[in-house]
């Protein structure tokens, strides 16, 4: 089985199944077309999204329904042909696809976590990609975190 | 920045080979049509977005930040249980 080096958990073997096709690269990231989904329980409902071609290059996500239970998704039909899903409706979160956060830790400001643009894996092909949603309202920086209660929604 | 008022049905050109048309004015947004050769990529704005937090999401982060992030995140359960 392949080995690859990970930024937070050393060298990790991987079925060659495992691995996630981005034939878009991420916004800001266009080259890196093949990632790991790296799910432990001991983790959870943290996830890390491990590039394959920078060791040094992980994202930390969480499911987009974690944040906010009704997530909805407005995705575009060139995004949703990139993945093999059906452009003339819109796939239910956790459902039809794998549907993730990411989330930008910054020492300034609070976690924020992108509901604008989630990222979408389709399991029965292997496909991802970041989706900027058409008419959403949600925010690229949602804080999954209030002061005092939970952030609304929208 | 050229700033130009435009109706339903009119267009604007840019160079020989792309053209925006207005197709429809709702209440708080606006339908364009963009006709534009293959190889010119028309991107939405907040692609922009995604891509500056990408990089910002892309630093490392300690490892007890990670732990206290997971901490935080079950404590918290979902936004609807308020």
């Amino acid at each position: 089985m392949p080995e690859h080096k990970t930024r937070y958990f050393g060298t990790m073997t991987f079925a060659e199944d495992a691995i996630i096709r981005f034939p878009k690269g991420l916004p800001g990231f266009p080259d890196e077309t093949r990632f790991l989904l790296i799910e432990q329980p001991v983790n959870a409902p943290l996830l890390f999204l491990q590039s394959l071609n920078r060791s040094d290059l992980c994202f930390l996500a969480t499911p987009a329904p974690a944040i906010c239970p009704e997530f909805h998704l407005s995705i575009g039909a060139e995004d949703l042909s990139v993945i093999g899903l059906p452009e003339d409706r819109q796939p239910a979160a956790g459902k039809d696809v794998l549907c993730l956060a990411l989330i930008t830790l910054s020492e300034d400001k609070r976690p924020a976590a992108n509901l604008l643009a989630p990222v979408l894996i389709n399991w029965r092909n292997h496909t991802g990609v970041q989706a900027i949603q058409v008419e959403s309202g949600y925010s690229h920086t949602h804080p999954i975190f209030a002061e005092r209660e939970v952030a609304p929604c929208s | 920045m050229l700033v130009i008022r435009r109706r339903p049905g009119e267009s604007i050109l840019i160079g020989e080979d792309i053209a925006i048309e207005v197709l429809e004015i709702g209440p708080g947004r606006v339908k364009l049509g963009i006709t534009a050769p293959r190889e010119i990529a028309v991107l939405r704005g907040e692609i922009r977005l995604t891509g500056e937090t990408n990089q910002l999401a892309a630093r490392e982060v300690a490892l007890p930040v990670i732990e206290s992030l997971i901490e935080r995140l079950r404590a918290r359960g979902v936004c609807d249980e308020k």
